[in-house]
């Protein structure tokens, strides 16, 4: 049975020349360059205290960018993948607490009972855990569609909440577990982000991305177009909670502790609200959103305290944050659905995309069915 | 200068990239006995159909004679009540839409259904990409479609920017990009003025030997249908009523009462 790769015979005219160099990349390469302009001018500033809030929003970029490899490129709403933060923060810091630490409320297993293990190696390993349980639990819920695939990842994050704050020999239940140690700062943040904008870049151009965004765009015509959509959502969400994974291991070497109660409805609805604000589909809008959330909610965090302008003392009700987060992506949603980005990448400032060309592997042949359809063609009357 | 450089990038390859070409000549498509009832309704009712790899097939009957039905069997989007799929002597009936994808049976719609946030190339490159090629190939195929049916300056051109008819171009477009054994078209020429049915007339006929597969053709349009098509699949509530060649159909009295109704005269239309 002759199958649809089957190609054969002399080559036809024309082909679009691959885009190559620096424009292939041109995304994530002015993604970082932005992120990285803004963690210099905050470290030339020396401000210790800017620094740790730009770590935080840092984390919450790699957490986005997980969220966004998922939602944006399926177009399937997840309200779970706090879930795989959680697995990715509780597994790291089996593998990386002391032992003397482990030893007080902990029974873990010899292996991590009586080890420290390396941090980076560490940091892999959990979050291949996250994405591990997301490939078991992706298996029945990437059937799902629209509103019930949303519906059964919340159910997870419900299900993994309760199971985390039950388990005590391993995660002491629903106390905070202390004494991770504390080495993220804001460069190894950065490093992350642009590692997971790469990853998420070359994902969505790929040919797993081009099939998952086909899908989002029209599932019948995916289907016909020979597209198993659950096996290319479930690649998705794996290399999703993979970032996410990532994100709750920073998390927990930012903080030093970690509490189940931390990976739950507030962090699911400030990531979300980023994802959106900024557009849920580009990655550009991803990072958009975390730095446009994430500086109202530097401003706000300073205004709840009170912060001195001159003469006043300028100051906003505890929970003002919540509700101005809100607020935005009410507006955001009301006028403009597709977020600030509106669904594009950065463009591309030097001219049009790709020329078509002559084929340079083309042999012209009076064989080559394409030349000869066009003949008929033009002879026909 | 970009030109050196994605040769280098690319060493020639003659004979790696011919325009699609899946099918063999012995290649068969088969509907034996096909039935559907929706809740005791019978949409399709025991209609057999065979084609051969390098014709165009019509299938043409008044609206609601379940054409389409038909269609969604063949593709694998609706379960048969009873009957069997055949595809190159292998028994596909009951397969899902993306298996019989994937095995070259690829279909347009009549709501045509671009993916309609991406460009147009990459509406034909993800099809490719859906039967298995790299995406590399999937760019080399998707662009030579494009320049066989003269569109490819529209190539990066957002999907949804498109004015109708040029939508459908690439609805074909895309199902060609699959390298399809068979394609299968759904009213293409449905809303098009007179001069864009012609060129789509021009580009169907072309299918079969550019891309070496076979084409069904369900249309309304009589002249194209009449002007495509080497066989023509007449049904009506479900039920075969003719099949031949279009000079046949054309003067069978059966599918003049079944199509035209009591109106007589030219089914040219």
């Amino acid at each position: 049975m002759a199958g649809p790769d089957t190609e054969g015979g002399p080559a036809g005219l024309v082909w679009r020349l691959p885009v190559v160099g620096l424009r292939a990349f041109w995304t994530p390469i002015v993604l970082s360059l932005g992120v990285l302009v803004i963690v210099l001018a905050v470290w030339a500033s020396g401000d210790t205290v800017l620094a740790l809030a730009v770590t935080a929003a840092l984390i919450r970029a790699v957490m986005v960018i997980g969220l966004y490899i998922f939602i944006g490129n399926s177009g399937v709403l997840a309200f779970g993948h706090a879930t795989f933060m959680m697995v990715g923060a509780y597994g790291v810091a089996w593998l990386t607490l002391r032992p003397f630490n482990k030893s007080f409320a902990l029974q873990l297993p010899e292996f991590l009972a009586a080890h420290q293990y390396p941090l980076l190696p560490s940091a892999i390993a959990a979050a291949l855990l996250a994405a591990i349980v997301a490939f078991v639990v992706g298996i029945p819920i990437m059937r799902l569609s629209g509103i019930a695939a949303a519906i059964a990842t919340l159910a997870v994050l419900g299900m993994f909440k309760t199971f985390y704050s039950n388990w005590s020999e391993w995660t002491l239940g629903a106390a905070t577990m202390p004494g991770i140690p504390i080495y993220v700062d804001m460069w190894i943040a950065l490093a992350w982000v642009v590692v997971a904008l790469f990853v998420a870049y070359i994902y969505q151009r790929s040919k797993y991305g081009l099939a998952l965004r086909a899908s989002r765009e029209d599932e019948f015509a995916a289907r016909a177009a020979g597209i198993n959509i659950p096996r290319q959502r479930l690649i998705a969400f794996v290399l999703s909670a993979f970032f996410m994974g990532i994100g709750g291991v920073l998390e927990a070497h930012y903080l030093g502790t970690i509490a189940v109660k931390n990976f739950w409805l507030t962090i699911t609805f400030i990531l979300l609200a980023m994802l959106i604000v900024g557009g849920q589909r580009s990655l550009s809008g991803a990072i958009v959103g975390v730095v446009v959330i994430s500086t109202l909610i530097e401003i706000l965090n300073s205004l709840e305290a009170g912060m001195n302008v001159g003469v006043a003392v300028l100051s906003v009700p505890i929970g003002a944050q919540e509700l101005t987060i809100a607020g935005l992506m009410i507006i955001i949603l009301v006028f403009r659905p597709d977020g600030i980005m509106g669904g594009r990448e950065v463009p591309w400032p030097f001219g049009k995309a790709g020329r078509i060309v002559r084929d340079p592997g083309a042999v012209e042949s009076e064989h080559d069915p394409l030349r000869r359809g066009l003949a008929q063609r033009d002879s026909a009357p | 200068m970009m030109e050196r450089l994605a040769r280098r990038l690319r060493p020639a390859r003659p004979g790696a990239a011919a325009l699609a070409v899946a099918g063999t000549p012995e290649d068969t498509l088969e509907a034996f006995d096909v039935t559907v009832h929706f809740e005791g309704l019978a949409a399709v009712d025991g209609v057999s159909i065979s084609m051969r790899n390098g014709e165009v097939f019509g299938l043409i009957g008044p609206n609601g004679a379940g054409k389409t039905t038909l269609v969604n069997v063949l593709t694998g989007f609706q379960r048969p009540t009873r009957g069997r799929v055949v595809l190159g002597g292998e028994d596909v009936t009951g397969l899902s839409a993306h298996e019989l994808g994937r095995r070259g049976l690829a279909r347009t719609f009549q709501a045509v259904r671009l993916f309609r946030d991406m460009p147009v190339i990459e509406n034909l490159e993800a099809a490719a990409v859906g039967t298995g090629l790299g995406r590399r190939e999937a760019a080399r195929r998707a662009s030579r479609i494009l320049a066989w049916m003269r569109f490819a300056h529209r190539a990066d051109d957002w999907a949804d920017t498109l004015p109708y008819g040029e939508e459908r171009r690439v609805g074909i477009g895309r199902a060609l990009a699959m390298a399809p054994r068979f394609v299968l078209l759904d009213e293409p020429a449905a809303g098009l003025s007179d001069a864009e049915c012609d060129e789509l007339m021009g580009l169907i006929a072309e299918i079969p030997h550019v891309f070496g597969c076979g084409v069904l053709l369900i249309e309304h349009n009589m002249r194209v249908i009449m002007g495509a098509c080497h066989r023509i699949h007449v049904i009506e509530s479900g039920r075969t009523v003719a099949e031949g060649s279009p000079e046949e159909i054309q003067v069978n009295p059966d599918v003049l009462r079944a199509y035209l109704g009591t109106r007589s005269g030219d089914a040219r239309g």
